[in-house]
């Protein structure tokens, strides 16, 4: 039998070597190349289908940018372009990223777009890969070009950095998928009691796993999630439901997902990378806590299962397909704003932290209609743009306890 | 005390002004609060004794936050004849709150100015309060309560700084700019509102020989601009309540009247209205 002191000394071992790893982004990727020897291929986009890059035997790195002041990349990106752009240049121009073997650049907005064109010129990395993503995630062609280019990434890349045999993707994607089930894991249990994991912390833990070894963010989230459930479990007895639940999805006005009188206040995260952290623990310092979220390095990432009864390529073609539309991709049968309130509610978040990139035009489109479906249901709601390098946290401080004002009444 | 009556009274061009300070809701029960807003550039406090105010006091906040709170708040509390030990309840706001640590209580300028405004003007249902950095676009509900807001960011556009760093490049004193605004019968055009840019546009209108009145009425009307792209972004309704230091300025005041085309309403001591409304809420607070 664990004890409580046993239980928390642990998740601070685990928690602290996430921190870590997240507070220095792209050292585990050097230490990994160097241990290895194997390739590390970087990339920008949850929708990069890292489940292939894995099985060539390279190590997917994502890249976020920095806070960092631009001196190199200016000369090729106008300052209207998002800081993570912008430092991610700066970073590559600079030799920050040099353990990168390659990069691989997903289309999403414009701005990633041209981005490839100029990295592949500037940056000076062997391999440089383009994955063309259909612009809508509907109806029966796109889903077949979808699964060619897919197809066709796995051959490109399969001649560049390694082959890409089927048994490997396989066992690639169920990796991913485990990921993806303990991610889902973590999100429920701060559901059930939001006090087990800090918001800042949980969602460096979702970011760690595109920075890391899948198999090694694995054994790492059992434990952390094992010594959570624990705890749990000590404090309420019956334990936990025995299946996770679907992605990010539940029903409205479920048990674990309404507040409790005394806690911390609930929002729900919009926007694309979250790395400020010191942001989010002012969050919770002010008596928020972003209890779930659309973060692409969050709950985003997370995803959906890709099925592993079909043909490889499919699987990761489904889960591109099913996951809740990024702003750069459009599903007309799948409204963004309602999947976006259901899962509001059934986080039983009370107000919304739209926490976006300074001139990331995918995000501030769909703002305004989002904003509106969130005004006609009357959930309070703060737009915060950020650029990587010059957060002012006092400032945003005054907003986000408004916010929380606003929700107590 | 500073002189806080508008001169937009005498210039008569504000269409509703509540003179009536003292007349604050009543509370049940007799609770002595303060308020105390630490501004950027001023601190305020005010001292309500069962909704009604008892003392105000407006201090420069210059470097040091924690003394400029403390000091509006003695200041405060020696007009009323009050000691601190008298006080039930006492809520700091503004920028420098945090560092007012002669009381635990504290609560965003967003919410204080909203029940500042509110108590003053109970039909109002959007405020606008430009202040010392900050540019702020509140809706607020029936009851005070904060709907949504605007704030700027890391912008100074239509801030006391900002006609700050105008009125020195003009040589104009800060309290005459509004009056000279109403001279002008043919503003300039300025298209800048940043700060730094706006600066050099002024600079370059003063050699093209453009007159001071003409340069301060585009100054207000590029302010105006500013503050209206803020409020299409809030569910903007009447009527409008205008705080802050700058809501003294009858340039600003008629120049956002005219974009936005509804009347202010300017209370009297606009800039102690994020102080009443924190006192307000402390009544409430110490009534509970």
């Amino acid at each position: 039998m664990i004890d409580k002191d046993e239980v928390s000394r642990l998740s601070v071992d685990v928690l602290s070597r996430l921190q870590g790893l997240v507070g220095d982004p792209y050292s585990y990727a050097r230490a990994w190349k160097g241990r290895t020897g194997g390739k590390v291929m970087g990339f920008f986009c949850h929708y990069a289908p890292e489940e292939i890059i894995h099985a060539a035997g390279a190590l997917p790195a994502r890249i976020t940018g920095e806070n960092r002041v631009i001196s190199e990349s200016g000369a090729h990106l106008q300052s209207y372009c998002c800081s993570l752009a912008r430092t991610g240049l700066d970073m590559a121009l600079g030799g920050d990223l040099d353990f990168l073997d390659g990069t691989v650049f997903v289309h999403t907005c414009d701005t990633m777009q041209r981005l490839s064109d100029i990295w592949r010129l500037n940056a000076g990395y062997d391999v440089h890969l383009d994955v063309v993503l259909p612009g809508r995630l509907e109806g029966d062609s796109a889903w077949e070009y979808l699964c060619r280019e897919l197809a066709s990434f796995r051959e490109r890349l399969g001649e560049l950095v390694g082959p890409v045999d089927d048994g490997a993707l396989r066992t690639s994607i169920a990796l991913y998928n485990r990921n993806r089930a303990l991610l889902a894991d973590l999100y429920r249990l701060r559901r059930r009691d939001p006090g087990v994991l800090p918001s800042d912390k949980a969602l460096m833990v979702v970011a760690a796993s595109a920075l890391m070894d899948k198999e090694e963010h694995n054994a790492l989230l059992e434990e952390l999630l094992g010594n959570i459930e624990a705890r749990l479990s000590g404090a309420a007895p019956g334990g936990l439901p025995d299946r996770p639940q679907e992605e990010g999805v539940e029903s409205r006005g479920q048990a674990e997902a309404r507040p409790q009188a005394g806690e911390k206040v609930r929002l729900f995260g919009i926007g694309s990378v979250m790395d400020q952290w010191e942001f989010l623990a002012m969050v919770e310092d002010v008596g928020g806590t972003v209890i779930d979220d659309d973060f692409c390095t969050g709950h985003r990432y997370a995803g959906v299962m890709a099925p592993e009864y079909v043909d490889p390529i499919e699987s990761i073609a489904r889960r591109i397909w099913d996951g809740v539309p990024c702003p750069c991709k459009h599903v007309t049968t799948r409204d963004r704003a309602e999947l976006l309130l259901e899962r509001i509610t059934g986080s039983g978040a009370e107000g919304v932290l739209f926490f976006q990139f300074k001139f990331c035009e995918p995000h501030a489109f769909d703002y305004p209609y989002v904003k509106k479906a969130l005004d006609e249901r009357g959930i309070p709601s703060l737009h915060l743009e950020i650029e990587q390098g010059s957060v002012s946290i006092p400032r945003l401080r005054t907003r986000v306890e408004a916010l929380l004002e606003t929700i107590r009444g | 005390m500073p002189p806080l009556f508008l001169s937009a009274i005498k210039a008569g061009c504000i269409s509703d002004i509540i003179t009536t300070i003292k007349q604050a809701p009543a509370r049940s029960g007799s609770v002595t609060v303060a308020g105390v807003d630490i501004g950027s550039n001023t601190a305020k406090a005010v001292l309500l004794e069962d909704g009604d105010i008892l003392g105000t006091s407006l201090v420069m906040t210059g470097h040091n936050s924690r003394i400029a709170g403390r000091r509006a708040l003695d200041l405060a509390l020696r007009e009323a004849g009050l000691e601190e030990s008298d006080i039930n309840g006492m809520i700091a706001t503004g920028y420098g709150r945090m560092s007012a640590d002669f009381t635990d209580e504290r609560v965003t300028e967003i919410t204080c100015h909203a029940r500042g405004a509110h108590s003053r003007q109970p039909e109002a249902r959007t405020v606008i309060d430009l202040g010392g950095q900050d540019s702020k676009v509140i809706a607020i509900g029936e009851t005070g309560k904060v709907i949504d807001f605007m704030m700027n960011d890391k912008c100074a556009a239509g801030t006391g700084r900002f006609l700050e760093v105008m009125a020195a490049a003009l040589e104009v004193e800060l309290d005459n700019l509004g009056e000279i605004s109403l001279l002008s019968e043919s503003p300039v055009s300025i298209s800048s509102v940043c700060t730094v840019f706006a600066e050099s546009e002024v600079v370059s209108r003063v050699a093209e020989g453009a007159s001071k009145m003409d340069i301060v009425a585009g100054i207000h009307q590029a302010i105006a601009s500013r503050i209206y792209a803020m409020t299409v972004r809030v569910p903007f309704k009447e009527k409008v309540i205008m705080t802050g230091g700058v809501a003294r300025n009858v340039g600003v005041v008629r120049a956002l009247e005219k974009r936005l085309e509804t009347s202010l309403v300017v209370p009297e001591m606009p800039q102690h209205m994020g102080a009443l409304g924190a006192a307000i809420i402390a009544g409430e607070r110490a009534g509970a």
